[in-house]
């Protein structure tokens, strides 16, 4: 009985969503702009995470300079200290001669790395923090331990970190706004297409409800109406999107070649997914609601 | 064989001092009693706008009275739950003026239509149309579409449709009202013969011949009230009228 039940609903929304064409389409064309609305702002949002996650890489390590005259024992012991703290994922040590030879191997050091007289480089811990919020208390432990070179303790940025921060706070901010108004949006452009097909029915609901269709019986190939509404517009947006991602990318890097945008073709499968489970959600909720309001029994 | 109302079995449908406002503040029923046992034939009558639509749509629970209650086979309907409507509609048969057909469905698919929405199987659904259309005489057009029917075929669909899930009883709210008079009696003869099968029928009408020929027990409704109940009744309670008391 589901089975018939379920197939009678699924004939009865294809009859429907071909039957009121004109209004499909346009619902179609409709969603399928706010999901590419919605796709372009998910795509941003990944290209950002991108980037700010490759500055967050290098902003997340904070270089300790150590004091020529800091006893050896003092810095492995500060070292150790960092190694057992839980926010720190990483100490390594780098000696002054390691300092120097890295500082030369640098291409763009060339001219100065041969003024150098001696070695005027410090010795220095160099700390990976797990997270960026912690840089900063991580700074300022460095800044307390004696053996730090006082007229040079740290890399670290805090102005940039913060910045970058509530850089970060704001685009998640502003994207999850974003979305919801797409999302209500769309569900307001559901329930008024399944209102129209609701109205172009309403011979056969009266029937149906007068030889004792359940309510569900009546309203469920309207659901599925606003479901396949939604894939069909979340198959067109990711279509679109998908082949507008790679030329933006290549035309981002070549317009702004600093801000390291790349094209992450993994993106694409989860961009996908969320697409047309968003779509098949909205078109399913937009009907839901839809179809309590307008189809009672 | 006709089956004579038992009015000492249990009543199929009972009113008991029901009242219907509209939200409007039109009072469209004014404390109506009324009992329909089992296999009986009951016409509605009375003018338009005298309340006859408003009892036939309490009937089948399209409305909840203001005030009272109506007992269907036992159960009071003001009460049923909206997830047990679709079951009580399928106890009952209804056959309307504008036949209510859907105009892209055969004969076959509008009268299947009725069992499709119940879930039945394919096989069952079509010894049951086939049942339905022979016995109102539409065995042939099953494959026509309501567009190429006369007004009386149509209707016949409609009862087809009605009958097709055998229920307890029909309710007819001007089933005649669209046709010629020849076509009308031919309708009323199906009437006839499903309520001799045993369907209890209670049938709102203008159609004063009908009523006066059948002579069946006949219920007037005036200014939303039961003016008359009578069993074997005519259109008018014509000694009533001093016209026809002169002459």
């Amino acid at each position: 009985m589901i089975y018939r039940n379920l197939k009678f609903a699924l004939n009865s929304a294809w009859q429907s969503f071909w039957r009121n064409l004109a209004v499909s389409m346009a619902a179609v064309v409709s969603i399928t702009l706010i999901l590419i609305l919605a796709g372009v702002n998910l795509l941003v949002g990944h290209a950002f995470s991108q980037v700010l996650d490759s500055f967050r890489a290098k902003v997340s390590e904070i270089s300790i300079n150590v004091a020529d005259d800091t006893p050896l024992q003092t810095v492995y012991d500060f070292q150790q200290q960092l190694s057992l703290d839980p926010r720190v994922t990483n100490v390594k040590f780098v000696t002054k001669e390691e300092a120097l030879t890295q500082f030369k191997a640098d291409p763009s050091n060339v001219v100065l790395a041969q003024q150098i007289d001696g070695n005027p480089l410090d010795a220095k811990l160099e700390v990976r923090v797990t997270n960026l919020s912690d840089v900063a208390a991580i700074d300022t432990l460095a800044r307390r331990w004696p053996g730090v070179d006082p007229t040079d303790p740290t890399n670290y940025q805090g102005d940039f970190v913060n910045r970058m921060l509530g850089l970060s706070q704001w685009l998640g901010l502003a994207g999850v706004g974003l979305l919801a108004i797409l999302v209500v949006v769309s569900i307001v452009i559901v329930m008024n297409t399944i209102r129209t097909a609701v109205y172009h029915r309403r011979k056969e609901i009266e029937v149906m409800k007068l030889v004792g269709a359940t309510e569900w019986f009546v309203r469920g190939p309207f659901v599925l109406e606003g479901v396949m509404t939604g894939l069909i517009a979340a198959a067109f947006a990711l279509a679109l999107l998908v082949i507008a991602y790679q030329p933006a990318v290549d035309r981002f890097r070549s317009d702004i070649a600093f801000i390291p945008l790349s094209y992450d073709p993994a993106f694409v499968v989860s961009l996908a997914r969320d697409l047309l489970l968003g779509g098949a959600l909205l078109g399913a909720l937009g009907s839901y609601i839809g179809v309590r309001r307008y189809v009672k029994l | 064989m006709v089956l004579t109302p038992d009015f000492d079995t249990r009543p199929v449908i009972s009113f008991q001092h029901v009242w219907k406002t509209y939200p409007t503040g039109t009072e469209a029923l004014r404390d109506v009693n009324l009992v329909v046992p089992e296999g009986d034939f009951v016409f509605l009558v009375g003018p338009s706008g005298a309340g006859k639509s408003t009892l036939v749509r309490l009937l089948i629970r399209e409305e909840k009275p203001s005030k009272g209650k109506i007992f269907v086979e036992g159960v009071e309907l003001g009460r049923m739950k909206r997830r047990q409507l679709p079951h009580y509609r399928r106890k009952v048969g209804l056959v309307f003026q504008d036949f209510k057909l859907l105009p892209n469905l055969t004969v076959y698919e509008n009268v299947a239509f009725a069992l499709r929405v119940h879930g039945e199987d394919e096989t069952k659904i079509q010894g049951r149309v086939a049942e339905a259309l022979d016995t109102v005489g539409l065995s042939g057009k099953n494959q026509t579409y309501p567009a190429n029917l006369s007004g009386g075929e149509q209707q016949r669909v409609a009862i087809a449709r009605a009958l097709v899930h055998a229920p307890r009883f029909i309710i007819a709210d001007e089933p005649t009202g669209n046709l010629d008079p020849a076509t009308a009696w031919e309708i009323m003869q199906l009437f006839l013969r499903i309520n001799a099968r045993g369907a209890t029928v209670v049938m709102a009408t203008h159609n004063r011949e009908i009523v006066d020929l059948l002579r069946r027990r006949v219920v007037a409704i005036d200014a939303g009230q039961v003016a008359r109940d009578d069993r074997s009744g005519r259109y008018h309670d014509d000694l009533s009228k001093p016209q026809i008391r002169a002459q």
